[in-house]
């Protein structure tokens, strides 16, 4: 399995992505878990926007991340499984 | 899925059959952001909801009385009274607004847990298309030991989702495998139904669960107080929670975070069990976990099309500005005809119809005349002239708001309000101010934290309205003819200036609390407005500025009708006294000296100010009567009363009429806006934030002006 760790501006358009690391300060941290964003949490990236905020699909919901706080949650690639 | 009587018909407003109860049952709407809760509370309030700000707070809460009609001798009758409390992710409140919900539960815990019988029950508004973020906060909520009851929402864009774990489940399916799962009634609900959408389902299950709660499966919840005692069950769920019912945990009041998480792991295991529970039971195909899971593209909804445009890098910020630009000529030059209609009828056949009632009682020409048509009248005239402006901007708020761009706007609009500390969002009524201030006020209830409601309603003030560019092109036209048109960006340059500065100078003093947070927003799917829903909260805001907003205006306007009518020099009487020998004039010539650092410091300049205080619109009209000369029909010329000012000023500056006519502009700049203006701040803020408001304003605009005019006088 190809595996290399990122953050998620860094990762292409629409690819399947798992959370692998939050580096945001501990409230943030929290309550972005609270709202459905953890360790281990599926993700794509759907959108591109200005100053590097990204949007990304999590269980059907859209989040919306500026750019600083993107830059903090770090993710891994998921590719198919044989 | 539950339901007392089946396929029911819909609740009808039969009043005949409608008893109302002494005590009736109190019911919490509780949800996250956008998960329909409001349109629900509309759909089971109708026109029996008024607003009221939640108690020492500048939150608003929309309450009101949720009535079903009896359909049998067995089936009564009731009324229920129900609250909207505002969206939150989470009982950990991290803003005033959640607080206000987690106190909200809390305080229903408490009485739970200390009164005899039920006093109410929460109603947990939970989205369909995000049902493990909802079930996090249904998870909370059960755990403070309120009956629940669950309402099952937004299931037309969950069962239509391409890629939503529920994709395509039948409403009931869902509620029935959730009920199954919860142990609690679950109710899909669908709020813009003419039919009945499930509400009088609704109805059967709070009051079961009023006279029977049940415990939602997996969730511990305290002890009863009778073995326990009272204040110790509560006090232990805040223990074991976490969380305190007076200040948000994460905040630092019992602050340990990694008590929190390890506490929020326990609920999110919990939550993902029900997720897996849902889902076997519903046998859903399109799981967006196993989508991720084998590396597949994303399957794209209409939502993630459209806002590849509309979050474009590029084009995100032209679509914002221009949608801003929208509101701005909606509450500007659409409001304007229909603002004078109002105006032209309360001036006209209103007046004369209430002055030949007063002919008839031989009250004519008389003070109550006076008082009653140039002061009541007037006020109310004021008031029905905001209503087309204030209309139209709730409308267009909640079409923006019901749509989902809303969301997409703060998001846009983040970076550059980021510095101020405030949601992306503030742009929007920041903008909109610089046509009128009064639809900015009200646009800032779009702001998710009071505070930040707060400092963007001080920061409204400062943006120059359409109302304020009369008085400069009146003075730019009669001091600087040749350079009026740089003058008059000048002065919308400053406006920006003391937007931005008193935006700094606020977060670093009465604002330190508020913090650039990171923006973690959800965005909803788009959706069409729902026009019923839209004209029942427009009718509900309207009414609330006109009840309490309303009330000061025509208070204010009276106080200023006295003023003017008695007489303090001459031979005159109470209603009948030119404005130079009247207690008005003697005000402004008492403030006059108080102006005289800044160059202005002469009775006219003085009495227009006094004016401007009530609308920035009469300041002109204000010096012509003054000066005893014609209102110029266009301020850009002035004629004799360009004249008179020149000479006024330059005598009251020592010959530096210019500079003190920059000065003037830039008090009137920067002082309060207008009496309406002033009131929107003290329904939306209190009286207390709103007279620290009034007394920084002035004093700022003094300041300002002094500087500018000793400046610009040694220039």
């Amino acid at each position: 399995m190809y595996c290399r760790y990122m953050t998620l501006p860094e990762s292409p358009l629409g690819a399947a992505l798992r959370v692998t690391g939050v580096r945001l300060p501990a409230s943030d941290a929290f309550r972005l878990n609270e709202m459905g964003i953890r360790l281990g949490t599926y993700a794509h990236v759907t959108q591109d926007a200005a100053f590097g905020g990204r949007v990304i699909a999590v269980a059907g919901s859209r989040y919306a991340l500026d750019g600083r706080t993107a830059a903090l949650i770090d993710v891994e690639p998921v590719t198919r499984l044989a | 899925m539950s339901s007392c009587h089946g396929s029911a018909p819909a609740p009808t407003l039969d009043r005949s059959a409608t008893t109302t109860m002494p005590d009736a049952l109190r019911v919490l709407l509780v949800g996250g952001p956008n998960v329909g809760k409001s349109t629900l509370f509309n759909a089971l309030t109708g026109a029996r909801q008024h607003t009221t700000n939640a108690p020492g707070t500048t939150v608003e809460l929309a309450t009101g009385t949720w009535r079903t009609a009896g359909l049998s001798e067995s089936d009564p009758a009731t009324e229920r009274s129900i609250v909207d409390l505002p969206g939150s992710y989470s009982l950990l409140a991290r803003s005033s607004d959640e607080q206000v919900t987690a106190d909200a539960v809390w305080e229903l815990a408490r009485s739970a847990s200390e009164v005899a019988g039920q006093p109410g029950v929460v109603v947990a508004v939970l989205d369909a298309t995000a049902l493990a973020r909802s079930l996090y906060l249904l998870a909370q909520v059960a755990q403070t030991g309120v009956p629940l009851v669950v309402a099952l929402t937004m299931l037309d864009l969950a069962a239509t989702a391409t890629d939503s774990p529920t994709a395509g489940v039948e409403p009931a399916t869902l509620a029935a495998a959730l009920e199954a799962s919860l142990g609690i009634p679950v109710v899909a609900v669908d709020s813009r139904s003419r039919a009945d959408g499930g509400m009088r389902g609704l109805a059967c299950a709070v009051d079961a669960v009023a006279a029977r709660p049940r415990q939602v499966t997996g969730i511990a919840t305290p002890e009863p107080p009778c073995s326990r005692g009272t204040t110790a069950t509560v006090a232990d769920v805040r223990i074991t929670n976490g969380s305190t019912p007076n200040g948000p945990v994460s905040n630092g009041a019992v602050a340990d975070i990694a008590q929190d998480l390890a506490h929020a792991e326990t609920l999110f295991a919990w939550v993902e069990q029900v997720v897996e529970q849902v889902n076997a039971s519903v046998a859903t195909a399109s799981d967006i976990e196993a989508h991720a899971a084998s590396g597949r593209p994303l399957r794209r909804t209409f939502s993630d099309r459209v806002d590849t445009v509309l979050l474009n890098p590029w084009a995100g910020i032209p679509v914002f500005l221009a949608v801003v630009w929208l509101l701005f000529e909606l509450t500007t030059k659409f409001a304007a005809p229909l603002q004078g209609l109002i105006g032209q009828l309360v001036n006209g056949p209103l007046a004369s119809g209430v002055t030949s009632l007063l002919g008839l009682v031989g009250l004519a020409d008389s003070w109550v005349q006076g008082l009653l048509v140039d002061g009541l009248l007037v006020g109310v005239g004021t008031v029905l002239t905001f209503l087309p402006v204030m209309a139209i901007m709730f409308a267009a708020l909640g079409v923006l708001e019901d749509s989902g761009y809303l969301a997409r706007a703060a998001f846009v609009a983040d970076r550059a309000m980021r510095s101020l500390g405030l949601d992306g969002r503030a742009l929007l009524p920041l903008i909109v101010g610089f046509g009128c201030n009064l639809p900015a006020l009200a646009a800032t209830r779009i702001l998710p934290q009071a505070r930040q409601r707060l400092l963007t309603g001080l920061l409204i003030p400062l943006t120059s309205c359409s109302a304020r560019l009369t008085v400069y092109v009146l003075l730019a036209s009669a001091f600087f003819p040749d350079h009026a048109g740089t003058v008059i960006f000048a002065m919308y340059l400053t406006s920006v200036m003391l937007v931005l500065g008193g935006g700094l100078v606020l977060r670093r003093t009465a604002f330190r609390d508020v913090r650039a947070e990171p923006l973690i927003l959800v965005l909803p799917p788009y959706q069409r407005p729902h026009l019923r829903t839209l004209a029942m909260s427009v009718r509900l805001r309207v009414g609330s500025f006109v009840m309490r907003a309303g009330k000061i205006i025509v208070v204010t306007m009276c106080v200023v009708w006295l003023l003017m009518a008695v007489p303090v020099s001459g031979q005159h009487t109470v209603g009948d006294v030119p404005v130079a020998d009247s207690l008005y004039s003697s005000v402004a010539s008492g403030i006059a000296p108080v102006l005289a650092p800044a160059g202005f410091g002469n009775d006219h300049a003085a009495a227009a100010l006094m004016t401007g205080f009530v609308a920035k619109e009469v300041v002109v009209g204000s010096f012509a009567q003054s000066y005893a000369v014609a209102k110029p029909a266009d301020a850009a010329h002035a004629g004799s009363l360009g004249e008179q000012l020149r000479a006024s000023f330059d005598d009251s500056s020592g010959g530096h009429g210019g500079a003190a006519a920059l000065a003037f502009m830039v008090f009137v700049l920067a002082y309060t806006p207008c009496v309406a203006a002033l009131a929107e701040q003290r329904r939306l803020f209190g009286w207390r934030p709103t007279a620290s408001a009034l007394v920084a304003q002035l004093a700022t605009a003094w300041a300002l002006a002094v500087m500018v005019f000793q400046v610009g006088s040694r220039l």
